[in-house]
């Protein structure tokens, strides 16, 4: 017990826990390019980003709902229901307002979520879980259905065709979108009180922040990136379709919890999702250039989340966490650590 | 480690029945096509039909000595526009595609073209937009299934009664095309069959035997006939009749598509008129062919169909179910 102690308490152990997204991604990408040939080149490179981009630009805005400690089910019908909407109202808007719109569409889905989580009480799995259903059958029932298609496909093509011989439009866009979530998160006030509300919401509103706001926020914030996710989709594809977005929640869920963000709030990073999302990626295109199948790639991906989840915990070292790295060490022992009462906050 | 072992003799076995097949002639053209890099984008990986259209896939290439690449779309279509595009970005020699949809591969296929990669469709079709961005589709051609289909009963029914409709998902291309056949070629046969009735069981046994209960206590003993787009939703209608406590033998005509190892049992016993083979082995392997010829630069037709052949109890005994 003991060695194993002073094994997970050793600097260079602490440190590579510590930096465990960075670790995992670089061991990712170093089996990645040992496996499968070609894949350093520019345009793989560049291909696999483009793939990524959209659920990398909804992961964005689920890393601000996860960092207040809830949750955002309902992403993926924002997105099928934008994409509906950028490509049905083509004809009467013209492709750049009929995208406006599907942004639009986006940002109202997160008035609705943030409506049911905030202004209702509703706890936010349940209420987001009503409105994922809701708006799946509203982009059934506006399209009958079946999947619509825009006038002219190669409009979109600008949306995930190589810029220059670089990077496509989208992968900019998400690029960028990382970039901001940054600089808002790490730089900003408003940033720095979304950590606080995330951490203690109660206390975050005793201390003169008005937390609501930020929760309403938040899930207008995810409701626009899963909207311009949508526009994006439905025009690299020239088809607004009610099965699109079915996986992309939980996935995008995934990349944001690998990226170092707790659902219980107040901790994360835009930098973390990033890392998140190219892992995703990195797994998908190497077992997919090795053609293996997809219930493999899950079984890597639920087992890379799994890992980092028990260094995260075991990282933090809380008292509270049922997996610290204590009360691993005295598993089968009487648990003397005191257990914190959760504090109800009635505000003074 | 016993998986490997036994992946090992699967493959051995695999290689061995390969030769055998080799032996048999086939083999014109595959000199050319050795070390063919090809792409292929399936519809899912553990389907009752997709998978042993992809082990033939897989099969044939085997014996062209072509390289595969499969991606599986797991029936997602979004994933599937993605998959198209990492196709692309891994520069084959050609790319075989299996839509599930009619449009949202469109700007990929543009794509391929742009980069001079050579696309094969498999299974199902496409929008008119998309032609010419594609070398060929091969697959069963879903329209003259719905024309055999109506032949069938015609003939079964003697020209006239009622009958109803078991449609595959609204809007999806295999039934338009199944549906449309038999309705048009009702018409032009001049048939006095009346359509009661058309819903969709999205090629679902359950949602078929739900369905199915409703379309009996509606139309009940009135029925003459059904008509199922496959051989899975006649399944769920076959059902609901014997809950609804009556006999088989009192059943209307019932006349599916594809050929299935029950529909085949329900013909022989006498209960099931007709269905229509479409083998999965055929279509993977057919596709995978016509991709080596049109990468091999071998000027290959738009349209190739897989054969079909109508089962009734005359030919039951001759026939293999497809699966």
């Amino acid at each position: 017990m003991n060695t194993l102690k002073r094994v997970f308490e050793s600097p260079a152990v602490l440190t590579l826990i510590h930096y465990r997204v960075v670790v995992i991604l670089i061991a990712t990408l170093f089996l990645s390019v040992s496996l499968v040939p070609g894949l350093t080149e520019f345009r793989t490179l560049s291909l696999s980003l483009d793939r990524t981009a959209t659920l990398g630009v909804v992961a964005v805005g689920l890393t601000v709902v996860l960092l207040m400690g809830k949750l955002d089910l309902s992403v993926g019908s924002t997105l099928a229901l934008s994409g509906i909407a950028t490509i049905g109202l083509q004809d009467q808007l013209g492709p750049f307002g009929a995208a406006v719109a599907g942004i639009v569409v986006g940002v109202l889905a997160g008035v609705l979520n943030g409506f049911l989580v905030v202004t209702l009480q509703i706890n936010s799995l349940v209420a987001t879980l009503a409105s994922m259903i809701f708006l799946r059958a509203l982009c059934h029932f506006l399209t009958d259905s079946n999947p619509i298609s825009g006038d002219d496909p190669l409009f979109g093509l600008t949306v995930s065709r190589a810029l220059g011989g670089t990077f496509s439009l989208r992968t900019y866009v998400f690029l960028i979108a990382i970039l901001l979530l940054f600089i808002w998160l790490t730089y900003t006030v408003a940033g720095r009180r979304l950590y606080a509300v995330g951490s203690n919401e109660h206390a975050a509103t005793a201390s003169g922040i008005r937390s609501n706001r930020y929760l309403f926020g938040a899930f207008v914030f995810s409701g626009f990136t899963a909207g311009a996710a949508g526009v994006m989709q439905s025009l690299a594809t020239n088809t607004g379709s009610p099965a699109f977005g079915e996986a992309t929640a939980l996935t995008a869920i995934a990349a944001v919890v690998i990226g170092g963000t707790r659902l219980e709030g107040g901790r994360g990073s835009a930098l973390g999702t990033l890392g998140g999302v190219l892992v995703l990626a990195a797994i998908t295109t190497t077992l997919e250039y090795e053609s293996v199948p997809t219930y493999y790639q899950n079984i890597v991906t639920g087992s890379i989340l799994l890992l980092l989840i028990l260094l995260d915990r075991i990282a933090s070292n809380s008292p509270r966490s049922a997996l610290s790295l204590n009360s691993l060490l005295s598993f089968g022992k009487r648990d003397e650590t005191p257990t914190e009462k959760k504090q109800e906050g009635k505000v003074p | 480690m016993k998986h490997v072992l036994r992946l090992g003799t699967l493959t051995a076995v695999g290689a061995l029945a390969l030769t055998g097949c080799g032996n048999d002639g086939n083999g014109n053209g595959a000199e050319s096509a050795e070390g063919l890099e090809i792409c292929y984008v399936a519809a899912a990986e553990s389907h009752a039909y997709a998978s042993p259209a992809n082990a033939a896939f897989q099969e044939a290439a085997e014996e062209h000595g072509v390289h595969v690449t499969l991606l599986s779309q797991e029936f997602d279509a979004q994933t599937g526009t993605d998959q198209l595009r990492t196709c692309i970005g891994r520069n084959p020699d050609g790319i075989v595609l299996w839509p599930l949809d009619p449009q949202a591969y469109i700007p990929g296929l543009v794509e391929a073209q742009d980069a001079d990669i050579p696309v094969v469709l498999i299974n199902s079709p496409m929008d008119e937009d998309a032609e010419g961005l594609y070398t060929s589709f091969t697959g069963p051609d879903t329209y003259e299934q719905g024309v055999m289909a109506a032949e069938v009963m015609h003939e079964e029914l003697g020209g006239e009664g009622q009958i109803v409709i078991i449609a595959g998902q609204a809007g999806n291309g295999t039934t338009i095309g199944r549906t449309d056949g038999f309705n048009n070629m009702l018409e032009e046969l001049g048939s006095e069959i009346e359509v009661l009735q058309t819903v969709n069981a999205d090629f679902d046994q359950q949602r078929a035997l739900e369905l199915s209960r409703d379309l009996i206590s509606r139309h009940g003993d009135a029925l003459d006939g059904v008509y199922a787009n496959d051989d899975t939703m006649a399944r769920g209608f076959v059902d609901a009749w014997t809950e609804s406590g009556r006999e088989l033998d009192d059943m209307p005509a019932i006349v599916g598509i594809n050929g299935q190892q029950d529909a085949f049992a329900g013909i022989e016993e006498g209960y099931y008129t007709a269905t229509i083979v479409q083998s999965p082995e055929e279509d993977g392997r057919l596709a995978l062919e016509t991709i080596v010829s049109a990468a091999t630069g071998e000027e290959v037709d738009t349209r190739i169909p897989i054969p079909l052949t109508v089962v009734t109890q005359e030919n039951v005994a001759d026939e293999e179910p497809a699966f």
